[in-house]
């Protein structure tokens, strides 16, 4: 079981120092950490979809959850510049006369189930398994 | 057993030689190559003269040395990987977050929608 060591960055997020090897990680915590930073076994981190949020983790004495509003938050913003990216295409498909797949009615949908999905999602694992338009 | 040699040309047993500045100058003084695509922590995969990786966040590292830089003229290369289909990225000091220091310094890597992204291959190398 590896260890690392985490801490409450200066963002208000967890961030997890992991040690190359070339020194004990005693050292690496006293050399590259600030004081307060602790020892863990990366085990005990968030996993699964969990750690696919790691910008919403949230370090609570020794143990790092997960800030599920916020969480849902980075799923949205991801979730619409992925929107803008494919609506900058099939913009320039359109001046091209590509016609888009699918219509633009059913983007439209798609794009409005989507962020309601999100809105509507209660677990991390619902998060992710809401697709990115593409 | 310690010792120094003194020289101005290395040379090798073919006969070729080179100018030993090449040697000291020519080196990455640090290296490393993480995964950073686990979601929650890097896997370092090999080093030299890293001490260790931070995480800080989505694209935001900090590489820290083993042994300190004589100052914070140095040059940071590197270049990002994830795999087949995947977008191209730029890799680069992040001065913002933390401007370099003798013993450590910020990285980022972003992706070809200028958004902060994790890779899989993450090699960076520093020279002095």
């Amino acid at each position: 079981m590896s260890q690392v060591i985490i801490y409450q960055n200066s963002n208000g997020g967890v961030s997890v120092c992991v040690p190359t090897g070339e020194l004990p990680i005693e050292t690496v915590l006293t050399k590259d950490c600030p004081p307060g930073a602790i020892i863990v076994d990366d085990a005990t981190l968030p996993q699964g979809a969990d750690s696919v949020f790691f910008d919403a983790w949230k370090l609570n004495g020794s143990t790092v959850t997960v800030d599920f509003p916020t969480a849902q938050a980075h799923k949205l913003r991801d979730f619409n510049a992925a929107a803008v990216q494919v609506a900058q295409k099939r913009q320039l498909n359109t001046l091209a006369g590509i016609a888009n797949t699918p219509d633009d009615a059913t983007f439209t949908t798609e794009l409005t189930n989507g962020r309601a999905a999100i809105a509507a999602a209660t677990t991390t694992a619902q998060l992710v398994a809401i697709a990115n338009p593409v | 057993m310690a010792g120094t040699i003194v020289c101005d040309t290395i040379q090798d047993g073919a006969g070729n030689s080179t100018a030993t500045d090449n040697a000291i100058y020519g080196s990455a003084k640090a290296w490393v190559r993480f995964n950073s695509s686990s979601g929650s922590s890097c896997t370092i995969q090999a080093s030299y003269n890293v001490s260790s990786v931070t995480y800080i966040s989505t694209g935001l590292y900090t590489i820290n040395f083993t042994n300190a830089f004589v100052d914070t003229n140095y040059i940071l290369t590197g270049s990002l990987g994830t795999g087949p289909g995947t977008q191209a990225g730029f890799f680069g000091f992040a001065d913002t977050t933390n401007v370099p220091t003798t013993t450590s310094c910020s990285v980022y890597a972003v992706n070809g929608s200028n958004a902060l992204a994790n890779y899989t291959r993450i090699s960076a190398a520093i020279f002095r």
